[in-house]
């Protein structure tokens, strides 16, 4: 199984380097060679998650490993879904090396499939994680537009400003997506808490972030709603909110203690 | 006033309090909380002083914290609720007011054409007014961040009442006895188990309820994820515990007791002679030369248990291990020790069941709220001979999917 595992790193970063090469020398071949390289690793990723999910018996969502793992393929899932729509072929040179990063993050972690503890045997499960994986997902995938979008506002190209629109669109499509789903993740994880622990909300630092993050796109909302900040500077905000996404997920589990130290 | 007011009910204020709420929040999951002042003097030094004078020891139930709750409500109250007619309003006279918004692109005949058509394609109604025609759809998006910012407001209500209404209590109950809860019922406790067929960890208790009316529950197995709701009495599988188990024999009359003990306890006719228990072990490593290490912790059922006693006799303490079957002898009576036995760690909790249902009721809310917010945009276009405008909230979806079509069109 650590074959696949590594085969699938092996592909995003193979993907990664022909896109960039691709990009800077603007050669279309490479690209698409990029692509399909990249679509080779999704698919091993998802198999992966598959004979892992069929080794545990569970859905392979209870740790670092399995999360990160689980995230990076949903980074590639939205960014497949948005190539198909066809409103993003400028997305990928920024969002496989996420893809590519996170899955790395995941190759760092313990690898052993443990017995789900209790507590994590629930409805919920699925629901609450599996929320969370394409919320943050979502959310990094905005940062990637925002970074893309002021970087061509930089660049100044011909025909730039519709394509800065559709950036800022996405980015805001994008963060309207994760936000929902972050919402669905809050509330299912307060109705599970209340069933396991006996309280909707415990101030866990778990919570507590998750709670940070929301309000963070929700002033991210509102500041747009309201436009009265320019697009680059909204593109500067999602692109910052993805370092609390990212500590959400890992830092708070690797140096916080609480009620949600899995592993 | 007016100025105040205004202020109370703007985004910017609304913006700013969730700013400070996210701070103080993150200040919150970086200062360990309710902790007592020694953990802070020890910890944080000189700065503990500020620590407690600002209350930064028990953020989320301090005076700011909750003033702060208080006026994100007063906000959401101000700001969508009390608007909500001007919404309605804006929704019916919507055709109307968007006939009188002038033209912002220009389109030749056939771009107008082109553009009918794609909102014609799109499902939109078409509705002539005056020399314009109003294609609209989706009509409920406006209401979608009115819906979330009540559920939002509702969460925070309900939210605080099932944070702070709530009594609870956590008690353990060896099997086969009660437990009175604070408002007279009782919870009879048949059985625990730790582990289930296979091995694996399952805390899993069988109890009964007997309201104080006497009204009776049936027997029901409670595990981590699963309480028992009986009226507005949850009890909640929350913990365990192992304790010792000793048969105490009197050779002479014959009578016999079993005594459950999870603390240090002296069994004895006449005070003096007699067995101190003192725990009960998981197991234990015995090396080569005979050493005993006793194992202290153990996740499931202890494996190999091992009890740690002493005997007493005419002021002589001696400390022995045994293990369950064994019996020992002292102070005229025969002391077996038996298999451990597993108790549960039960929370009960006492809540209106109304502020739940209540409060779950306005997750879903927010849930559909957001829904409609972001993936349910109102459309409404004015078209008319010479060109068209986008009209009312949430136009940008549109307003670039139209600009697209007409680049696409003009390449064409």
């Amino acid at each position: 199984m650590d074959i696949l595992f590594f085969s699938v790193l092996v592909l995003y970063l193979v993907a990664v380097v022909l896109q960039f090469i691709g990009a800077i020398f603007k050669k279309e071949k490479l690209l698409k060679a990029a692509w399909l390289v990249f679509l080779a690793g999704f698919i091993g990723n998802s198999a992966y998650m598959v004979v892992r999910g069929i080794a545990a018996h569970r859905l392979p969502l209870s740790n670092q490993f399995e999360f990160a793992t689980a995230f990076a393929w949903g980074i590639a899932l939205l960014l497949i879904f948005l190539k198909m729509k066809k409103s993003s072929d400028w997305l990928a040179t920024i969002a496989m090396p996420a893809a590519f990063l996170v899955l790395s993050y995941a190759a760092l972690q313990p690898k052993e499939i443990t017995e789900l503890m209790p507590a994590l045997r629930s409805a919920w499960f699925g629901l609450h994680i599996g929320s969370a994986v394409f919320s943050y997902s979502a959310f990094v995938l905005a940062g990637c537009t925002g970074l893309r979008r002021i970087l061509t506002a930089r660049r100044n190209e011909e025909k730039g400003e519709l394509k800065i629109q559709q950036m800022d669109f996405l980015s805001y499509r994008l963060v309207g997506f994760g936000f929902l789903l972050l919402t669905v993740v809050i509330l299912s994880g307060a109705i599970w808490a209340e069933q396991a622990w006996s309280a909707f909300w415990t101030w866990d630092p778990k919570e507590v972030w998750a709670l940070i993050t929301w309000i963070i796109y929700a002033v991210y909302l509102h500041l747009r709603l309201r436009g009265k900040r320019d697009g680059n500077f909204l593109a500067w905000f999602v692109v910052l909110a993805v370092p609390v996404v990212l500590f959400t997920f890992a830092g708070v589990n690797t140096l916080m203690s609480g009620l949600h130290s899995y592993g | 006033m007016k100025k105040l007011y205004n202020f109370l009910r703007s985004m910017r204020f609304g913006i700013i309090l969730l700013v400070i709420i996210a701070a103080l929040s993150a200040a919150g999951s970086v200062i360990q909380q309710g902790q007592s002042a020694a953990y802070y003097a020890t910890t944080y030094g000189k700065a503990h002083g500020v620590i407690l004078m600002l209350g930064l020891n028990n953020i989320y139930r301090s005076w700011y914290f909750v003033l702060l709750l208080a006026l994100l409500c007063l906000n959401l109250v101000l700001c969508s609720i009390l608007r909500i007619k001007n919404v309605v309003k804006s929704a019916k006279n919507a055709a109307e007011t968007a006939s009188r918004v002038p033209d912002t692109v220009k389109l030749t005949p056939e771009g107008v054409k082109t553009l009918r058509e794609h909102l014609k394609k799109k499902h939109c109604s078409e509705e002539t007014v005056g020399d314009a025609i109003i294609y609209s759809r989706r009509n409920i998006g406006r209401y979608g961040t009115f819906i979330t910012h009540v559920a939002i407001l509702l969460t925070v209500v309900f939210g605080a009442l099932a944070l702070y209404l709530p009594r609870t209590a956590d008690k353990t109950c060896f099997p086969g006895e009660y437990i009175t809860a604070f408002d007279g019922s009782r919870i009879y406790v048949d059985s625990f188990r730790i582990e289930d067929d296979t091995g694996s960890l399952d805390f899993t208790s069988s109890i009964q309820i007997t309201s104080p009316s006497g009204k009776l529950s049936d027997l029901t197995e409670i595990s981590v994820n699963h309480p028992f709701s009986f009226g507005s009495l949850k009890v909640y599988q929350q913990t365990y515990g192992t304790a010792g188990s000793v048969t105490v024999r009197d050779p002479e009359t014959g009578d016999e007791d079993v005594f459950v003990m999870n603390e240090v306890s002296f069994l004895s006719i006449d005070s003096v002679n007699g067995l101190w228990y003192e725990a009960v072990y998981p197991g234990y490593i015995k090396d080569e030369n005979g050493e005993v290490t006793l194992i202290t912790s153990s996740s499931g059922s202890y494996p190999d248990p091992i009890y740690k006693v002493q005997l007493a006799s005419d002021g002589v303490y001696t400390p022995v291990l045994a293990f369950p079957g064994d019996v020992l002898r002292v102070g005229g009576l025969e002391f077996e020790f038996n298999r451990p036995v597993e108790y549960p760690g039960l929370r009960i909790k006492y809540t209106p069941t109304a502020v739940n249902a209540l409060l779950c009721a306005a997750f879903l809310l927010m849930t559909l709220g957001l829904y409609i917010t972001f993936f349910m945009p109102p459309v409404l276009v004015r078209t008319d001979d010479k060109g068209y405008a986008v009209c009312g909230p949430k136009g940008e979806s549109m307003r670039l999917e139209l600009k697209l079509l007409l680049q696409e069109f003009e390449e064409e």
